[in-house]
């Protein structure tokens, strides 16, 4: 039984049906980790997530992804067959009982869905579905949008990085555009947020007009995959270059603005540095002082961050001197303590093990059925109140009969 | 057509934001967008970075005074708001501050925990002022000083290498490019804090009690990389930068197209996808790379995404000659066709051009007190019944304060004092309106939709 379920949670009595994939998996994830009745509703084969590597070593089958493992924590899982009339007419039922749904399939399928013309409500589409159940709210995450010359165009996290102007800006001046952070799905995590606050919005202003006596306020919400880009990359976007007329180009880990600036090698990776302000560089001249007796850092020229990008080669060699001398965990604790911005270039592995996360008991464990017990990251942020409920991912069609049955 | 102007999901919420930057500033700017009555509360003493960044076409001593307000990261973070100068070390000031909190319902800010206390504005002194507020605080470490990082500073480009995005950003055969011009962690931290926001507000119409929401954005941005901390435990090997490639689908790849620095993205979703892609005649043209697999070519049409996977680079090598005597558009025409996810790498000029964009409009103008009217970003989120928009960019440095303080029961003269003892501020110079350099092109360049100060959509997209 789901946390929404024994009545947990801010948002219990809220009920959510997830159709969605990778571009609404994190959100929804929050949102049922707060208490909303999040369903998942897969078809025979699955969620895609559960195809997602990495898989569980030894394990293979619909509950092997961890990225199913972490994203779908706290929903359920329904098995309907929308090609089945029977399922298809249960699938009516279950959306009548919603709240809001997601739905990420491409803007086509989104305009008719067949399997509502099998249920005999004609063939409906989007804004039809709304008008048959005018309190639910109906949000479409698309590649492009419901609408525009480009709507049926197929896109991805990567393909959506590059529609938006960014991936051009990160990367080095000899290769190629790069996707932030790789796979992780960052582009697409932030479209999942978009799409539960919209949907949060949207019931918002469904009780108030409920509580207003107005007529029920239900609606379709369109979110682009590409314009979640440019809503997250000002830096890159089109009023600032309109404004200043400069061009970001691909300029690698460092950024030739000033030194220090940008990644500098430690004995075992990488820190990141951003010595803008005077004392910051002051700071910085010091330490190396201290430790390779170099006198000419101490030069109050330097504290110009113009003679500085001047001096870029030389400046950047001396903080090297320094940088490579330590472990990057080694020169975060002291630099911060030295009130300089520098911070470790952290992996995967480091974070699992990172001091502060392990002090402030972030780390949950969690038992699933299948694949045994591991370790999970907590909440992603906390308050005074006992907000969150969070639960092992539901395996492939284990809440079928419970949902049904309740609809009854 | 007319925005539905009295059934916004926040009208009514008045939100008391004290930031900079963009993590906090971004959230404040969708809940205007939304209905919210947002308060910018800020000082000439610590100037919001998005003030002295300004813009180089007013750096001019004449425009010392109004500087502060033509930088298009303040219409980019703060449009709908209404700034409030009051400087908050001074008393005066801070007692300006809390009535103005006690008419409010959420104080939001990204200011590091020990400098808000210094303030006076930590949780438990606001609450004594409001004591259902709801106060989300976007902390780089969290509230506890126990905790080992909780003196260290969060600097926005800091963040994306704290977490790990920046190592996994690149090639595996060199250093780890990182984002470093940009900063996709605020933005994400700014989401989970209005989500928490409006949780609470949804908590608070049933239980009439206020929250104290703390954003510790290490753990926000962390949360990304959940597969991945799982499967630390479970004996999966450590994740590893991996250009632009992804476990799920193969080939997967941004590849050169003809002219200089032109690059189309490209992922092959599916076996059908690629059956169609290696059906391509002009395959068979591509001379052989010393890399190629042959035993691996000739099965191509057949290959499964492990086969893919293990012949990426030679799938690559072929794929770039094709992509290379192709302009983007055209390459990414003929693979959408085939089912491929495919799209030119835009960079400013291209997202100008680009036709989608002059479709939807994905960009507002709004009416501006300094610059007429100013260009900036629409919430993505389209409602069909409560759309988000807001009525005016800017705002002006101080522009609201008058109007502000009056409203919340102060004299028009002791405001006058407050500014003559310079514990608060107004704008110095409301008879200066400017105009962007861009601004007599706004009409023509087609990719935003004109608000009026009412909310109707007017011109634009007609």
């Amino acid at each position: 039984m789901s946390a929404a379920q024994q009545g947990h949670g801010p948002w219990s009595g809220i009920r959510v049906l997830d159709l969605t994939g990778l571009s609404g998996a994190y959100g929804t994830r929050v949102w049922a980790a707060l208490g909303a009745d999040v369903i998942c509703v897969e078809p025979p084969a699955g969620n895609p997530i559960r195809n997602m590597p990495p898989l569980a070593p030894g394990h293979e089958g619909p509950e092997a992804s961890l990225w199913w493992a972490y994203y779908a924590a706290s929903k359920r899982s329904v098995v309907l067959d929308p090609t089945d009339s029977e399922d298809a007419a249960a699938l009516v039922k279950l959306i009548g009982s919603a709240d809001v749904v997601l739905d990420d399939a491409m803007p086509a399928a989104q305009e008719a869905y067949p399997w509502l013309a099998d249920a005999g409500e004609g063939g409906l589409g989007v804004a039809g579905i709304v008008e048959r159940f005018p309190h639910l709210t109906w949000v479409s995450i698309t590649p492009f949008g419901m609408t525009g010359p480009r709507r049926h165009w197929r896109s991805s996290n990567l393909v959506a990085w590059a529609s938006c102007g960014l991936a051009s800006t990160v990367g080095f001046p000899h290769g190629p555009p790069l996707a932030p952070a790789g796979e992780i799905g960052v582009l697409m995590h932030g479209a999942s947020l978009h799409a539960v606050i919209g949907s949060m919005m949207s019931v918002r202003a469904r009780n108030l007009a409920a509580a207003a006596d107005e007529p029920a306020l239900g609606q379709t919400i369109d979110l682009s995959l590409q314009e979640v880009g440019l809503w997250l990359s000002p830096e890159t976007g089109v009023p600032l270059y309109l404004d200043d007329q400069v061009p970001r180009p691909r300029a690698g880990n460092r950024r030739p603005v000033t030194s220090p600036m940008g990644m500098y090698p430690a004995s075992d990776g990488y820190v990141a540095i951003i010595a803008i302000q005077p004392a910051h560089w002051n700071a910085v001249a010091q330490w190396v002082h201290e430790l390779t007796g170099n006198e000419g850092i101490l030069d109050e020229i330097f504290i110009d961050i113009v003679v500085r990008r001047e001096a870029l080669e030389a400046v950047d060699a001396w903080v090297e001197e320094l940088t490579t001398r330590f472990t990057k965990q080694e020169l975060f604790v002291e630099g911060q303590r030295r009130r300089i911005p520098i911070t470790p270039v952290n992996t995967v592995g480091d974070l699992r093990h990172d001091p502060h996360l392990e002090a402030v008991g972030w780390w949950r464990p969690e038992e699933h059925p299948v694949l045994g017990t591991y370790t999970v990251p907590g909440s992603p942020f906390s308050t005074d109140g006992d907000w969150w409920a969070w639960q092992r991912a539901p395996m492939l069609g284990e809440h079928t009969d419970e949902v049904l049955s309740e609809l009854t | 057509m007319t925005a539905s102007a009295n059934r916004r999901p926040l009208a009514g919420i008045r939100v008391f934001e004290i930031s900079i930057a963009v993590a906090a500033p971004c959230c404040g700017k969708a809940m205007a967008h939304h209905g919210a009555e947002v308060f910018k509360v800020e000082a000439h003493s610590y100037p919001d970075v998005a003030r002295a960044f300004g813009s180089a076409w007013a750096r001019d001593p004449e425009l010392a005074d109004v500087f502060c307000d033509t930088g298009p990261y303040v219409p980019e973070m703060s449009a709908g708001k209404r700034s409030v100068g009051l400087e908050l070390k001074q008393p005066e000031a801070l007692e300006a501050a809390k009535r103005l909190l006690a008419t409010c319902d959420v104080f939001l800010t990204n200011f590091a925990a020990p400098g808000i206390a210094e303030l006076g504005l930590d949780y438990e002194s606001v609450k004594q002022v409001r004591p259902d507020i709801i106060y989300a605080g976007m902390t780089g470490f969290g509230v506890d000083p126990d905790k080992p990082y909780y003196p260290f500073r969060a600097f926005g480009p800091n963040q994306a290498p704290l977490v790990g995005w920046d190592a996994l950003t690149g090639f595996p055969h060199e250093e780890p490019a990182g984002i470093p011009s940009i900063a996709p962690p605020d933005y994400m931290g700014g989401l989970h804090t209005m989500l928490a926001i409006v949780t609470a507000l949804h908590e608070r119409d049933r239980t009439g009690e206020g929250r104290f929401i703390d954003i510790s954005q290490l753990e926000t941005t962390v949360s990304f990389l959940g597969p991945y901390l799982v499967g630390q435990d479970l004996g999966v090997p450590e994740p590893f930068r991996n250009g632009n490639r992804v476990s799920w689908a193969a080939p997967a790849g941004i590849y050169p197209c003809a002219g200089n620095d032109r690059w189309i993205a490209v992922e092959v979703p599916d076996d059908e996808a690629w059956q169609a892609l290696a059906g391509l005649a002009e395959w068979s043209d591509v001379p052989a790379h010393d890399a190629v697999d042959q035993a691996a070519l000739s099965t191509y049409p057949h290959a499964t995404l492990a086969d893919r996977i293990a012949n990426h680079d030679a799938i690559d090598a072929e794929l770039s000659a094709w992509t290379s005597r192709r302009s983007p558009q055209q390459a990414a025409a003929e693979l959408q066709a085939l089912g491929i996810a495919a799209y030119e790498v835009l960079n400013h000029t291209g997202v100008l051009a680009d036709p989608q964009v002059h479709d939807r409009r994905p960009y507002s103008i709004a009416p501006s007190p300094r610059l007429g009217r100013d260009l900036f970003v629409r919430n993505p989120v389209r409602m069909s019944a409560t759309p988000p928009y807001v009525t005016r960019a800017g705002p002006n440095m101080g522009g609201d304060t008058v109007d502000v303080l009056t409203e919340i029961g102060y004299a028009h003269d002791d405001v006058e004092q407050m500014v003559a003892d310079g514990t608060a501020f107004v704008d110095a110079r409301p008879d200066v309106v400017l105009e962007r350099p861009f601004d007599r092109w706004y009409e023509s360049v087609g990719i935003a939709e004109f608000y009026d100060a009412e909310g109707n959509i007017t011109g634009g997209n007609q």
